[in-house]
């Protein structure tokens, strides 16, 4: 697998996981980009990241180890939420997953699959419709967002108890991290956030650092986590199914919907970045 | 009264989770955080089970680790109908030769999921090929059964055989590998998640 | 495939209002029947995110994507997107068909447009589908002298007074899968010579 010469991904920050993963005295080889990353962690607890000789920047925010093969133009996102004090911060474990780490990106953003994938928990059959919802293209902070979504949901989260309309809000930082706000179970008047930070190894293969910031005092962090790694590995069967494994961008290969706006802003975000890592090459098609 | 520790995402925990939804027993379900947390090897854990092997099941006193120690507990003491695990003798040695087949070889396909999920130290090709060969074993015997009439891996109905291996067929695509191969593994596989108090798991391609 | 019929699976390992995925030259196929009995194999792919159909589920005579659970009709349609109950679904959403019958207790599949006649075959026995981890050249060498080659993926094999018929595809390179029908004789008796190809087979291929 070589590296690749996608320079608009290069110049992006990667999770490569949770700070309390990485332990003093060890030393990690992972993957980024198709690049080897080796990620050493001192017995005083200093971590350093390389890519063969090369000495990467790395970050530290939300709790997680960040890095960039390239040389970003902004910092890390930024993430109020992770401010505020009563808030629960939970790591649920990276997940591998066999696909392009886009597609991992566009499952989060979409709604219509609920009552399908996470039958009797985020959905139901009985109610499958996607309301209209708005989409916006933040040209400011070149950030994507979806508001006004909304859809009934048998059990929202760990902590609800019976069916309640969720709302959600939906914000793609860069085509490989996304957050979901959410409103939580416990304190109708605020959101619970729920983000995907996805490391892409290769072009289908990835994995996915899930991470919360909830509003819950009464969940064990065994019932959180095992509600989101639930949800998480009902959506890698799917994903892991999609045909072709990259995402295609050249119309008429897909077939969205209106439900699908998100994903269809989504794409055209990434052609208007020229981004290629994870995307279907045309030449590819058969 | 049961207390069964359970963790949401493992194949062997899942076993459990469902013989107690077939045979409709009322439990309570105490969540472990496996991963990422460990919370099984840590020495509270290991309290009740000393290797940290889950699942584990707590029956009024009595503390059970494995399972298939626990499939056969539940099957033993909790089912009245004693179809789940069959006393007689041409069907009790082909239940033990079965579940320590599950237990055993198809271990194989265990592994492979968690090196596949998590990352797990191993070699990937070499648990998957193990794995193969397993599956192209208890395919054969499904097609036995088949040509004889008969449609479970022992006797006329469903024993905890048939549970004890199901997760790791129903959760082979976590690993990489589809039932294409194994048309006999494909119908079986349906005639369980058919059956009356079945439930299901993340990971299952499942939708009625 | 060939403007030829390929045999892909038994009939009886596909009832009605189940899905079965098969491999054919490293294409993903899915077969399918519904509640009327009627057989369809399709490319096994949703024209919506690509999701796999063979993962989906049979309601009646329709195909549902476990994905969004979009419904696809015998003829290939869409006929339901459940995100947008009241949306007439555009004729241009459909699956992709391909030609199928059944014949000889085997379901087949073409994909040319020019007529083909399906194989000659006699009602028998259904014995199996069996996967082999060698190429059919090989399947055949070790299967001679006994065999008769009855069509383009169509032999017999002479056994105990009786013939079983084996059809047979190519999953990927080195592995195919056999299907076989026995006219007389037990299946079981089928079943050994079967089990016996495949050993011989494996281990030449392996050689």
């Amino acid at each position: 697998m070589t590296a690749t010469e996608d320079r608009v991904a290069l110049d992006q920050w990667y999770a490569l996981g949770a700070m309390q993963d990485f332990r003093a005295g060890e030393e990690a080889v992972t993957r980024l980009l198709g690049e080897d990353v080796r990620i050493r962690c001192s017995t005083g607890g200093d971590i350093a990241v390389t890519a063969g000789t090369r000495k990467l920047p790395i970050r530290t925010d939300y709790g997680h180890l960040w890095t960039s093969l390239g040389s970003p133009a902004r910092p890390v996102f930024d993430l109020p939420e992770s401010r505020e004090p009563d808030r629960r911060a939970v790591h649920c474990g990276p997940v591998r997953v066999r696909a392009s780490g886009l597609r991992l990106i566009e499952n989060f953003l979409d709604l219509a699959h609920f009552p399908y994938v996470h039958s009797d928990i985020l959905g139901t059959e009985e109610r499958p419709e996607v309301a209209r919802y708005e989409v916006e293209q933040r040209r400011d902070v070149d950030e994507l967002w979806a508001t006004k979504c909304e859809f009934f949901q048998p059990k929202a989260a760990a902590a609800a108890a019976g069916g309640q309309i969720s709302k959600y809000m939906y914000r793609v930082v860069t085509p490989f991290n996304v957050m979901l706000y959410k409103t939580a179970p416990t304190a109708s008047d605020r959101w619970d956030v729920i983000a995907l930070f996805v490391q892409p190894l290769e072009p289908a293969l990835s994995i996915a650092h899930p991470f919360m910031l909830v509003i819950d005092d009464t969940s064990t962090d065994a019932e959180l986590i095992g509600f989101q790694q639930m949800i998480f590995l009902q959506d890698k069967i799917v994903l892991e199914n999609q045909r072709p494994l990259l995402l295609p961008l050249q119309p008429g290969r897909e077939t969205p919907t209106r439900a699908d706006l998100s994903s269809v802003l989504y794409r055209r975000w990434l052609k208007e970045k020229q981004w290629r890592f994870g995307v279907e090459e045309p030449t590819a098609i058969a | 009264m049961l207390r069964f520790h359970d963790y949401v995402l493992s194949d062997s925990c899942y076993k459990v989770r469902l013989l107690l939804g077939l045979l409709g027993l009322d439990h309570v379900r105490q969540p472990v955080d496996y991963y990422p947390g460990r919370e099984h090897l840590q020495p509270r854990f290991r309290t009740l089970s000393p290797l940290g092997e889950m699942p584990v099941l707590e029956d009024d006193g009595l503390v059970l680790w494995g399972a298939e120690a626990v499939l056969c507990h539940l099957a033993n003491a909790h089912d009245r109908s004693g179809r789940w695990l069959p006393r007689e003798a041409e069907a009790f040695g082909p239940v033990m030769m079965w579940l320590a087949f599950a237990a055993g070889k198809l271990q194989a396909l265990s592994k492979a999921r968690e090196t596949a999920l998590f990352g797990a130290e191993g070699d990937l090709n070499a648990m998957r090929r193990q794995g193969r060969a397993a599956l192209r074993v208890l395919e054969d015997h499904l097609t036995d059964r088949g040509l004889a009439g008969g449609t479970w891996i022992v006797g006329e109905t469903a024993t905890i055989a048939d549970i004890a291996a199901f997760p790791a067929v129903a959760l082979s695509h976590d690993c990489g590998i589809g039932l294409e191969d194994y048309p006999a593994l494909d119908l079986w596989q349906r005639r369980v998640r058919s059956l009356p108090g079945f439930v299901s798991m993340a990971g299952i391609p499942d939708y009625f | 495939m060939t403007n030829e019929w390929v045999p892909l699976a038994l009939g009886k390992d596909v009832p009605a209002e189940t899905t079965r995925a098969v491999i054919v030259e490293d294409r993903e196929l899915v077969i399918w029947r519904g509640a009327d009995g009627q057989a369809h194999v399709w490319t096994d792919r949703c024209p919506h995110r690509g999701m796999r159909l063979s993962l989906g589920f049979v309601r009646d005579n329709a195909l549902n994507c476990l994905y969004h659970g979009w419904s696809y009709a015998g003829g290939g349609a869409c006929q339901r997107i459940p995100a947008h109950p009241d949306l007439n679904v555009p004729a241009s959403i459909r699956a992709g068909v391909h030609a199928a019958a059944e014949a000889g207790g085997m379901i087949w599949s073409r994909s040319g447009d020019q007529e083909a006649a399906l194989p000659e075959l006699p009602d028998g026995t259904p014995v199996c589908s069996l996967m082999i981890d060698a190429d059919h050249a090989t399947i055949l060498a070790v299967a001679a002298p006994e065999i008769r080659l009855t069509g383009v993926q169509l032999f017999s094999l002479r056994h105990a007074g009786a013939d079983i018929h084996i059809g047979w595809h190519k999953v990927q390179a080195g592995k195919t899968m056999l299907h076989a029908v026995a006219e007389g004789g037990t299946a079981e008796a089928a079943l050994l010579l079967l089990r016996d190809l495949r050993t011989k087979a494996e281990g030449r291929a392996a050689a």
